[in-house]
């Protein structure tokens, strides 16, 4: 016999299991700080480098179009204006800028010709250009032009070049910086909020301060359309009949179970598939975003069968007893009863699916995505066949490049793209409460 | 009790309803009813019973061809509904079910309104023209399902939000909208308490002066309070046939005796 035991002390088989416990508590405390740590660190690093993406610098100042320059045959004629390219407007520019610079009598010691026309971004003249010939009658006239100010200028003023720096930078001296900042003092500098940052094409690599997301933007969004279109009904429509109707036999089962592969083929295999099937069988252009639809289609596509059987697996069969003891078809008790129930989860699966699509990359490269784009793509349809960038190559194109403009842009970037997928899984939450609610 | 029972006794010579001739279910391999042979009466309440396992219900879902939803299943034998076999491959099953319906187990009313729940049948076999109509096909049956005076204020509420009791009423309710004939019941009683069970009860006595009720359960009480008839069923097969008063009383089987005193089951 053993002795009676108080309830009082624990023995020690209880202690030791408490002691589990306590010990596999902590583990899963300590997973979920190191991950917490770990997405903070990761949003900080991304914020801190891309914040300066959506602020940029733009100098003021009183510009005359010298009419004789720009209009040599005198006729306002903006075919033959386009004749004088952007090397006869950046001499402009850059005397307008000496000009205000002696008028408003800012020192300028140790600034050449050449300096000065660098504190002024190449894209400026582009854009002077492109606005004179998009209406001549400006010509002559003095205007107050906004211009965007040089890379590293830009850099200056968001902190990212120094004194220090610009020392041992052979594309800025710190002669420039000064002048700089001496500019901001007289008001002809401000950097304010970049609104380009979305609406601009991308630009080449001298010229970081003048990209902008707008071709990839759209590209992305063209492609989700193609993605939506396509892979919400057969996805659908694929998951009900294998869950509803098909026998079930050996043939569903081999279908069912590369179902699943699929879900775990590499994405850069698909881009494969897409390059052999789409652009060298079929025929389609590349860089399109109708064959990059195509592509994240085919990748979608298991995620929302998967997704939507799972959704109405999960319908009580109860539900459809009801609905077929009434004498409901099969086909009504599916359509009136386990769809609707089973909706907010094909819409979790469906944009969840579209996430994906959104941030993939690989497989758009093999399909010419990774082009440089500076035109807009026309409007759907027409435009699903034009050449496009999209979000996620924007990122990986200016990790690439050299100027470090550039790294701050990419930063930016992924900013953007983190925004349009957190807002979509926003609006998967919202609408599946409104769902739920109803039901 | 014993009054009407006597009473609707005397009126037995009610018209046959169903009648089952020599009906094999086989689930995959196995054997589920073998060789059952039964003739239903309308306008009362036959009772089935037996152990668990004993295919009572996979009987009973035979007479409205529910058991056609499972693949592996198969239905051997004639069942006719007024003469007419059911199993005949002109029978849609979907008009069967119009004409057989059924309450289960588990009250299962659909997440929708009370009054949706109802509508529902008699929208899908177009039943009513117009908004008048459904109006008042979903009050008869809420009255003839004894929910009516609980539900009438709160039509538009979901049907989930009732009571135990009140959902399966509901689901009767929902049942008896498309107008059918005969009413499956697969042991509507068990999910509910004493008082719910009393007021169910009560209903299926009510509804057997209108349908041909059949009722499965796994109280013997319950079978002997609302029931004329009763089939006791084991291992598969009907081993007693006979009105409820014998069978309770006066069992012919040996096996019947010893189910009903406790032995078996």
């Amino acid at each position: 016999m053993t002795a009676a035991k108080s309830l009082l002390a624990a023995d020690a088989h209880t202690r030791r299991r408490n002691a589990a416990e306590a010990r596999f508590r902590a583990y899963g405390l300590a997973a979920v700080l190191v991950g917490i740590g770990a997405l903070v660190l990761l949003l900080t690093t991304i914020l801190g480098n891309g914040a300066g993406a959506f602020r940029q610098t733009y100098i003021t100042i009183p510009v005359t179009l010298n009419a004789d320059r720009l209009d040599p045959a005198g006729n306002r004629d903006p075919a033959e204006m386009a004749a004088v390219t952007t090397f006869g407007y950046a001499p402009m520019l850059a005397q307008a800028l000496q000009q205000h610079l002696q008028v408003q009598g800012v020192a300028m010691d140790g600034i050449g010709p050449r300096d000065l026309m660098a504190i002024i971004s190449q894209e400026a003249p582009a854009q002077t250009r492109a606005m004179v010939l998009a209406n001549p009658d400006l010509l002559g006239q003095t205007l107050e032009l906004e211009m965007l100010a040089g890379g590293r200028i830009d850099g200056y003023f968001k902190g990212r070049v120094t004194l220090e720096t610009a020392e041992r930078d052979a594309n800025v001296s710190p002669a420039q910086l000064v002048l700089a900042q001496a500019m901001a003092d007289a008001g002809m500098i401000e950097t304010r909020f970049n609104w380009a940052f979305l609406t601009n094409p991308d630009a080449s690599g001298q010229r970081p301060e003048a990209a902008g997301l707008g071709v990839a933007i759209l590209g992305s969004l063209y492609m989700m359309l193609v993605v939506l279109v396509l892979a919400l009904p057969i996805g659908v429509a694929a998951a009900i009949y294998l869950e509803e109707f098909a026998p079930k036999n050996r043939l569903t089962d081999v279908i069912e179970v590369n179902i699943s592969n699929l879900a775990a083929v590499p994405s850069i295999v698909f881009g494969i598939l897409g390059l052999a099937i789409f652009i060298n069988f079929v025929g389609l252009p590349q860089s399109a975003p109708i064959v990059g639809g195509l592509v994240l289609t085919l990748m979608t596509l298991p995620t929302i069968i998967i997704a939507t059987r799972a959704a109405l697996g999960a319908v009580p069969p109860s539900i459809r007893s009801a609905a077929l003891g009434l004498g409901a078809s099969k086909m009504q008790s599916v359509f009136h009863h386990a769809l609707p129930l089973a909706a907010p989860g094909i819409l979790t699966g469906t944009i969840i699916g579209l996430a994906q699509a959104l941030g993939e990359t690989a497989p758009l490269l093999l399909i010419g995505m990774v082009a440089f784009v500076r035109e807009f793509p026309a409007a759907p349809p027409e435009g699903l066949f034009d050449p496009t960038s999209a979000l996620p190559v924007q990122v990986f194109n200016w990790t690439q490049r050299s100027d470090p403009a550039f790294v701050e842009r990419a930063a930016g970037a992924t900013i953007v793209l983190l925004v349009f997928l957190i807002s979509m899984n926003l609006i998967a939450v919202l609408l599946r409460r409104r769902f739920e609610r109803r039901w | 009790m014993n009054m009407m029972q006597d009473a609707k006794a005397a009126a037995m010579e009610n018209a046959l309803k169903i009648s089952a001739r020599g009906v094999d279910v086989f689930y995959g391999d196995t054997h589920a009813i073998k060789g059952v042979d039964v003739e239903i009466a309308d306008k009362m309440v036959t009772a089935f019973i037996g152990p668990s396992g004993c295919g009572k219900s996979t009987f009973l879902r035979c007479l409205n061809r529910m058991n056609d939803t499972i693949d592996i299943c198969r239905v051997t034998g004639q069942i006719q509904l007024d003469g007419e076999d059911i199993y005949e491959a002109r029978v849609d099953p979907v008009q069967l079910r119009a004409k057989v319906g059924m309450v289960f187990q588990k009250p299962n009313p659909f997440p929708k309104s009370i009054y949706d729940n109802v509508a529902y049948g008699p929208r899908i076999h177009g039943l009513a023209r117009d908004k008048a109509e459904l109006d008042g096909i979903v009050e008869k049956s809420l009255r003839r399902a004894a929910l009516w005076e609980e539900a009438k204020d709160r039509l538009n509420e979901p049907g989930t939000g009732l009571s135990g009791g009140q959902q399966q009423r509901l689901c009767i309710a929902r049942a008896i909208a498309t107008g059918p004939e005969v009413l499956l019941m697969d042991e509507p009683c068990s999910a509910l308490d004493p008082i719910a069970t009393a007021q169910v009860e009560q209903l299926i006595d009510e509804l057997s002066s209108r349908f041909c009720v059949v009722i499965v359960t796994h109280s013997m009480a319950q079978a002997s309070r609302v029931s004329q008839k009763t089939a006791f069923f084991h291992l598969g097969e009907l081993v007693e046939f006979d009105d409820t008063d014998r069978i309770f009383t006066n069992p012919s089987d040996q096996r019947t005796e010893s189910y009903i005193t406790g032995r078996i089951g």
